[in-house]
């Protein structure tokens, strides 16, 4: 008779290198674009054009990480570039017309909140799906900002302080890199560390199973839009205070390269997976490659055909060769 | 004896289908009830009117005595009503741990106390001899039995006045099975009041002290463990078919 003996376990590491096979395999790619751009131009790693990449990054990746909240439950935000231009329109008014730059700015990241918990109720109350809601806010909300501004952009003048959010510094780095920078920690704080962090994941993970243990289910599902709201507005702000102006023709496209960005840090589409890490680097990957094509004098519009190539790439990856069950050519065996 | 949880003419609608036409049920304290019925016959739709998950469109509910009116799965729980729903009902990207105590997170501060969660979830398993070697790891990765026995362990650790089980052998093992049904008879035995709803009706006979027979949304019949045997319920379920 044999004796009963316990199966051996897999090793821990080998868990978290499937896990966190995601993180991994965009931090390598985002390494492979910074060594390649390092390579070919004498002025990327330059700390005046790192400096530089992270300041225009900035509002990307503070959208980015509202957005991989958004995902993680399941949900999408396409509205984040038009609230953008609507904030930033509103402000340039707002601050044109006196109102102290404080105040305007608290004011705006307010205004923000309430655009999200519209959009958020509409979703998580009425049950319309996400993608409709915020489609529905793409157009209406760039046709306020357009209605208000007539297409015109409005100057911004004599709020230094107000400028100093989009253009100061603060020890040599831009203070729009570091709002960012602290954006992106609370983030990974609030979704890894938190109550409420816990109740998102949960409620893309499996919205029922939240719900039956008594979760604010639905509120959940809206606050997200509440959260990318006031993201957008503070994108709106640093984008308003840097250009020194308001449009309502910011920030166009937007949206697509905050999608991608979380897209690309491995969040899943479905809900329920996420990292703010892989967000991060997502958004960095974005942000130097835009950066060093533009260095190595290739015409901007072919940027926009390797961002989208690369996109690809980096997802396929993702899928076929960085999961658990690799297997390469088509269909042949398992 | 007043009954734990007692229920009168509960009737619940899906648009045209009547899926509940006036039941009632009364549970004891320390009582295994055995709710059996063949598929449809509104045994899952009872047990999610008890744990608040839907709200009935007539009846009363009475909990030791008191009338309840559940406002949803949250009230039911803070009542100590816990279920083990048939799809379980797990978070496939959260830990065990995580799931263990979803929805009732240990905090400290503002943030969760991961530490605590992991060594008291440790002790969950350990008291109802589940073995899941890493709690860090995430559900998805787990076996459906053990996918199930997070599932029981996280209704059964609370200490529920009334457990609720649909199904919650389906997916185990032999050695699982008898776990589960020694952990029924253990829970009976601290005065908490089971209802199982299986389709082994030799597990029935091994934990139930009452058997009621459901049949297109209505009680037919109500059997002490004593008085019945597996034919008896066998024809109690199929119902006047096979007599004809």
């Amino acid at each position: 008779m044999s004796a009963y003996t316990e199966r051996s376990q897999g090793s821990p590491w080998a868990d978290f290198l499937s896990e966190q096979a995601q993180v991994l395999s965009i931090a390598f790619f985002f390494l492979l674009c910074v060594v390649y751009f390092a390579a070919t131009t004498d002025t990327f790693l330059t700390l005046g054009n790192l400096l530089n990449v992270i300041r225009q990054a900035a509002p990307i990746l503070i959208v980015a990480v509202a957005m991989t909240f958004v995902i993680i439950t399941g949900g999408i935000d396409l509205s984040v570039g038009s609230q953008v231009a609507l904030v930033n329109a509103v402000a340039a008014i707002v601050l044109s017309a006196g109102l102290p730059w404080p105040m305007a700015v608290v004011a705006m990241l307010c205004f923000g909140a309430l655009i999200g918990l519209g959009q958020g109720w509409f979703v998580a109350y009425q049950g319309i799906p996400a993608f409709i809601v915020t489609l529905a806010g793409l157009s209406m909300l760039r046709g306020v900002a357009l209605y208000l501004t007539q297409g015109y952009s409005i100057p911004i003048q004599g709020v230094p302080g107000f400028f100093a959010l989009g253009r100061g510094q603060l020890l040599g780095i831009p203070l729009p890199a570091l709002i960012a920078i602290a954006v992106a920690i609370l983030g990974y704080v609030v979704i890894t560390a938190t109550r409420y962090g816990r109740q998102v994941v949960a409620v893309g993970s499996n919205m029922e199973a939240a719900r039956r243990v008594g979760m604010p289910a639905r509120w959940t599902i809206a606050s997200v839009y509440v959260v990318s709201g006031v993201a957008s507005a503070l994108a709106g702000l640093l984008i308003a205070a840097r250009l020194g102006s308001g449009s309502s023709n910011a920030a166009v496209g937007f949206e697509l390269q905050v999608i991608a960005a979380v897209v690309l840090g491995g969040t899943s589409l479905m809900g329920g997976r996420g990292t703010i890490v892989g967000t991060i680097l997502g958004a960095l990957t974005i942000a130097v490659i835009g950066n060093g094509l533009i260095l190595m004098h290739i015409s901007p519009f072919f940027t926009q055909i390797v961002t989208g190539a690369i996109i690809l790439i980096a997802i396929w990856l993702n899928t076929r060769i960085f999961t658990a069950n690799f297997r390469f050519g088509f269909g042949k065996g398992k | 004896m007043k009954p734990r949880i007692s229920l009168r003419n509960i009737r619940k609608n899906f648009g045209s289908l009547q899926a509940l036409r006036g039941v009632d049920l009364d549970i004891f304290p320390g009582e295994c009830l055995g709710l059996v019925g063949d598929n449809a016959a509104g045994k899952s739709t009872l047990t999610k009117i008890i744990s608040g998950t839907y709200i009935p469109d007539d009846g009363t509910i009475h909990l030791d005595g008191e009338p309840v009116r559940f406002s949803g799965p949250a009230d039911a729980r803070r009542r100590n009503i816990e279920m083990v729903f048939q799809d379980l009902s797990l978070c496939d990207h959260i830990d065990v741990a995580g799931n263990l105590f979803l929805g009732r997170e240990i905090t400290k501060g503002p943030f969760l106390d991961r530490k605590t969660m992991l060594s008291e979830a440790r002790k969950m398993l350990d008291a109802l001899e589940i073995r899941i070697p890493r709690l860090g790891r995430k559900v998805a990765q787990l076996s459906g039995g053990q996918r199930q026995a997070i599932a029981i362990a996280r209704a059964a650790s609370f200490d529920p006045k009334v457990l609720i089980m649909d199904e919650p052998t389906s997916a185990l093992a032999v050695a699982e099975v008898e776990a589960v049904l020694s952990l029924i008879n253990r829970v009976k035995a601290t005065g908490v009041s089971v209802i199982l709803i299986t389709h082994r009706l030799q597990d029935l006979f091994r934990v139930c002290d009452r058997i009621a027979v459901m049949y297109e949304g209505t009680k037919v019949a109500e059997r002490s463990i004593v008085e019945t045997d597996l034919e008896d319920l066998v024809k109690l379920i199929v119902g006047e078919k096979d007599e004809k």
